[in-house]
């Protein structure tokens, strides 16, 4: 696919560089000489210019882009980018400063198709961090719903136990299962649930610490 | 009588943007308000009949919204 990415820093780039590890074709626009130039020591093709200018995003191809990531720190430009990406029939993800924002855009902006919040992201991978091994958080849902990765320990009081068997609390579900040494896949009734096994659960926030408890063992995070 | 006009560009610190556009069109001398993009949230066009009364209206009545984080008020002069 092809892809046109507003700023060429921080985020922008990171983002960039994973497209084109996958093989897609991505152009950068970045308005600034010397971050421009740093992405193009890394091959990449760099428009240098303001992202909010029609003028410079058609030299940047969007007119047969797939989609626009507006990836700015600049929510001016990202929106105005936005606008001109949608007329020109791109997806677009937009990049905001703050979380607050998050619903504003979702709700108003029909010319924003997703939003990134990149602390937001960053916050889950520290929070994995800090937790240690056992339970990892792949994705907040929504405000209340997170979806965690939760390793079965020695002290899971459901280790040796099948998926059937597995009572979570209030509405919680199985998404994915993985033996200790392969990849997630869909949950079969009759996996059982051995130690370094993972389970992906969708769960309501309330109830993540006892799903963590019947998973993972009654060792509190952090360890005492 | 002359009419002043004003702009106040007002920050939030809430998503409750309905809300927060609303409590703010209630404003006595707030005569148009729209949720804008980018790096303010509101804009809020104030029209009233001396300059003073609008630093009123931004000071005790915008800023007394609750979610509003600061605003940034600019006076027409033409």
């Amino acid at each position: 696919m092809r892809f046109v990415i507003i700023g060429a820093g921080r985020v922008g780039l990171r983002t960039a560089r994973v497209l084109a590890e996958e093989g897609h074709e991505v152009t950068l626009v970045e308005r600034d000489a010397t971050t421009a130039d740093r992405a193009r020591e890394e091959g990449f093709e760099v428009i240098e210019g303001d992202g909010s200018k029609e003028d410079i995003l058609e030299t940047a191809g969007i007119e047969d882009a797939d989609a626009l990531g507006a990836l700015s720190g600049d929510l001016n430009v990202n929106f105005a980018a936005c606008l001109m990406g949608k007329h020109h029939g791109c997806r677009t993800i937009m990049r905001i400063d703050e979380d607050y924002r998050e619903n504003i855009y979702r709700k108003y902006a029909e010319e924003v198709d997703d939003i990134v919040y990149p602390e937001r992201l960053g916050a889950i991978g520290a929070k994995n961090a800090l937790l240690g091994g056992s339970i990892r958080a792949i994705a907040d849902v929504a405000q209340h719903l997170q979806v965690v990765e939760l390793t079965v320990t020695d002290e899971s009081p459901m280790r040796g136990y099948s998926i059937t068997e597995l009572e979570l609390p209030a509405d919680a579900r199985v998404l994915a299962f993985g033996k200790h040494d392969g990849p997630m896949r869909i949950p079969l009734p009759d996996d059982s649930l051995e130690i370094g096994d993972r389970v992906a659960v969708l769960a309501d926030f309330e109830v993540l610490e006892d799903v963590r408890q019947i998973l993972v063992g009654q060792t509190p995070i952090g360890g005492r | 009588m002359t009419m002043v006009t004003a702009y106040v560009m007002i920050k939030a610190s809430t998503g409750e943007a309905d809300r927060l556009l609303e409590s703010i069109a209630d404003i006595d001398g707030v005569v148009d308000a729209h949720i804008v993009a980018g790096d303010v949230d509101v804009i809020a066009k104030v029209e009233v009949d001396e300059p003073a009364a609008v630093k009123g209206i931004a000071a005790d009545g915008v800023q007394n919204v609750r979610g509003v984080e600061n605003t940034q008020t600019y006076i027409a002069m033409d």
